[in-house]
């Protein structure tokens, strides 16, 4: 009789036991590969867990938490981390701004405009960061030689050798290398714009600069901070370009977040101390996120 | 007739029976080993054919090859990640001279010793610096392939024209360099290429001048005994070249085919680099050095002794193997002396036996490994640490900083002190 029931319930279930039913697959499926993964690398965060050590496994509770706090390399990779998100969103921002406008333009073929707005971002990042790394080589770059002969052929400059010059020739290839995708979005949202505001405004006497601050901008804010959310938390995670260009050098003056945690659990196989460097990024990461989020509900 | 029926039916049968039987135990003696054989550097195209002569006189015994990885570096992230995750695909390994201490650290490689035999008895033939290198807590984790070293390579027509003898000591290779570098008026002429790079051949540019002066960098135990003065000594003595104009500017860039490349080109006198180094200059078709190569022992500190960094690949098994008698099996028999000698006389891939410099076959197909020989004997281990990842990082990091001119050689040697302590003791 029981199972009768059961069975009858599952037949033509409830609307609640209906939904639960139909998120079940998805909820196993997000369990099994963020929510594990996740559990996972905090548990492992609590332990002295060094592969190359064979001297077993340690529960060490918060002391790998208080080392971090002590580590110059993390402050160092934290503090590098967040001058590229810093430099390169905002960066990236402005220049995908002026490559959405200019696509919007009445162009009378558009594909060209387009597939060149959408080749960086099709560009696999390590390949970006290699191509840069060869125009920045000091002999065989292509900067050096442009310098050369146009504006002196005296000592080259020795562009990645130097912390400065190489953390503004990152900055400048995560800019070339992002603001397509910026350009993308932005692009979606200005076609959404109604022509009749700017007819509107004109008849008004407008000026295009008043058009650009009082029509554009705000009619494209919700595509912006999509935009800026997703930016960001790549900007966080920047590996790629930065390891194939200067590979954190000279000595860890370009060393990101990412790049510190790889090192640590890749090179070092410390996995311990690699997962309490990875749970501070997440939780870094989780801010800015939340931030933005409170923004868009005040927005909304 | 029934009967005859009958008789052939069950012979038939009986026959059948034998077959499968004979069938089942070729089967189950048949063995797949599946080996990772390094990038083409470490040459899979003579190692195959190493497997094939293996593989005809043990019929039961099939061999894979899997390759990849074109430097040590991404071999090791590669090869830790395949270890870390406990997987049995693989049977043995082939694995850089750095790496045993680790892997046998994180028991990752089954030791030997049960198979092959007690270490000292086991490594005596071979050349002295894979006896340290091979060796992990008294077990024998490795067993050698072939070596490498980091030779001095030059330019022996210059030489000749200009009337400089090999040099001795790094002062008198500089001021051999500026003659020759002053007398041929070619502003793209480097005296010396050395990599600066971080990549793993910094490291030897880091240890080189610092061996050369009799200094060592750890005890047998592994502790550390960087003899800071001389290390910062060490690394002045490459800053100086470059002040000089011996060695280039930009050199925290050279990678290890520049150097390679550069020499290649004719616009290198001396260069520092791997064995493999060797045959490029020798035979690749846009060598325009073809013919003028020489090659000699490292100079040495003034007052000091000349010492190379020896490198070099290793046979080991994985301790996750299922098939580890077998695999054992084979490495015996990639390390042996005829095996060496076929790798030295096809790919002048350098010998681990001492024996085989000597031996006639293989100086009549390589003549340079009579000068070589001495070269590797004297040659040296980088640090041997379970946590080589680390040494090698900060010390290949931190001497490309310093070359880089972002710090000067003594806040470096203290960085690599401090850094190290941790690990190396």
């Amino acid at each position: 009789m029981a199972t009768a029931t059961a069975i009858d319930r599952l037949r033509d279930p409830s609307e609640k036991t209906l939904g639960v039913m139909l998120l079940a697959p998805a909820f196993l499926l997000l369990a099994l590969i963020v929510v594990y993964p996740i559990g996972k690398l905090i548990w492992n965060s609590f332990f002295d867990l060094r592969l190359s050590g064979g001297s077993g496994i340690k529960f060490v509770g918060l002391e790998n938490y208080a080392l971090v706090f002590k580590d110059p390399d993390f402050w160092n990779a934290a503090k590098n981390t967040v001058l590229i998100t810093l430099i390169t969103v905002p960066g990236a921002l402005v220049v995908g701004m002026g490559l959405a406008m200019l696509a919007n333009l009445p162009f009378k073929r558009k594909w060209p405009v387009r597939l060149a707005l959408l080749l960086p971002w099709a560009l696999p990042l390590a390949f970006a960061g290699l191509i840069f790394a060869w125009f920045f080589h000091t002999e065989y770059g292509v900067v050096n030689d442009i310098v050369r002969r146009a504006v002196s052929p005296a000592e080259p400059a020795m562009w990645l050798l130097r912390p400065n010059w190489a953390f503004a020739a990152i900055c400048l290839t995560i800019i070339w290398k992002t603001s397509s995708f910026m350009a993308l979005i932005l692009l979606a949202g200005l076609q959404m714009i109604p022509k009749s505001l700017y007819e509107a405004a004109e008849v008004d006497g407008a000026s295009k600069w008043q058009q650009f601050w009082q029509i554009t901008i705000p009619m494209l804010m919700p595509s912006i901070i999509v935009a800026l959310i997703f930016r960001t938390i790549t900007a966080l995670q920047t590996f790629d370009i930065p390891y194939t260009m200067t590979k954190g050098g000279p000595g860890n003056s370009t060393e990101t977040l990412a790049m510190l945690i790889h090192k640590t659990t890749i090179d070092y196989l410390d996995v311990g101390y690699g997962s309490t460097l990875a749970v501070c990024m997440f939780v870094l990461s989780l801010c800015v996120t939340a931030f933005y989020l409170k923004r868009i509900g005040k927005n909304a | 007739m029934m009967r005859r029926t009958y008789l052939t039916a069950l012979t038939a049968a009986a026959a059948l029976v034998v077959g499968l039987a004979s069938a089942t135990t070729a089967f189950a003696q048949q063995t797949t080993l599946r080996v990772f054989s390094g990038g083409a550097n470490q040459r899979p195209d003579l190692m195959r054919k190493l497997f094939d002569q293996y593989q005809a006189k043990n019929p039961g015994v099939k061999i894979d090859i899997e390759t990849g990885g074109a430097t040590s570096e991404l071999q090791r992230q590669y090869l830790s990640t395949v270890l870390n995750a406990k997987d049995s695909a693989i049977d043995i390994y082939m694995i850089d001279i750095v790496n045993p201490a680790q892997y046998f650290g994180a028991g990752w490689l089954e030791p030997l010793d049960s198979y092959i035999g007690k270490p000292a008895d086991v490594l005596k033939p071979y050349l002295p610096v894979y006896s340290t290198s091979n060796v992990v807590d008294g077990k024998l984790a490795a067993m050698p392939a072939f070596a490498d070293a980091m030779f001095m390579y030059y330019r022996k027509d210059l030489l000749d024209k200009h009337g400089v003898k090999e040099p001795k000591t790094w002062d008198e290779l500089a001021a051999a360099a500026t003659k020759i570098q002053k007398a041929e008026g070619n502003a793209n002429l480097q005296g010396l290429s050395i990599q600066g790079a971080p990549i793993e051949g910094a490291v030897c540019t880091f240890l080189l001048p610092y061996w050369g002066q009799g200094k060592d960098f750890n005890d047998a135990s592994g502790k550390m005994t960087l003899d800071k003065a001389a290390a910062t000594k060490g690394l002045a003595t490459w800053l100086s070249m470059v002040d000089q104009g011996v060695i280039k500017k930009n050199v925290a860039e050279v990678k290890t085919p520049d150097t390679v490349n550069e020499f290649k080109a004719g616009q290198v006198i001396f260069a520092i680099n791997w064995g493999f180094a060797w045959d490029r200059f020798k035979d690749d078709k846009d060598s325009t050095v073809q013919g003028k190569v020489g090659v000699m022992p490292l100079p040495a500190m003034t007052g000091g002794k000349s010492a190379t960094c020896v490198g070099g690949w290793q046979w080991a098994v994985s301790a996750f193997s299922k098939n580890k008698p077998a695999a054992a099996n084979l490495v015996k028999f990639m390390s042996s002396p005829e095996a060496s000698k076929f790798l030295a006389q096809e790919g002048s891939l350098l010998a681990t036996y001492q024996s085989v410099y000597t031996d006639a076959d293989v100086v009549k197909a390589v003549p340079w490994f009579k000068d070589a020989a001495n070269v590797v004997i004297a040659g040296k281990s980088r640090p041997i640490s379970k946590d080589y990842g680390q040494v090698s990082d900060v010390i290949r990091t931190t001497t490309s900083a310093v070359l880089a001119r972002t710090k000067t050689p003594a806040d470096g040697v203290s960085e690599i002190e401090s850094r190290l302590a941790r690990v190396m003791r």
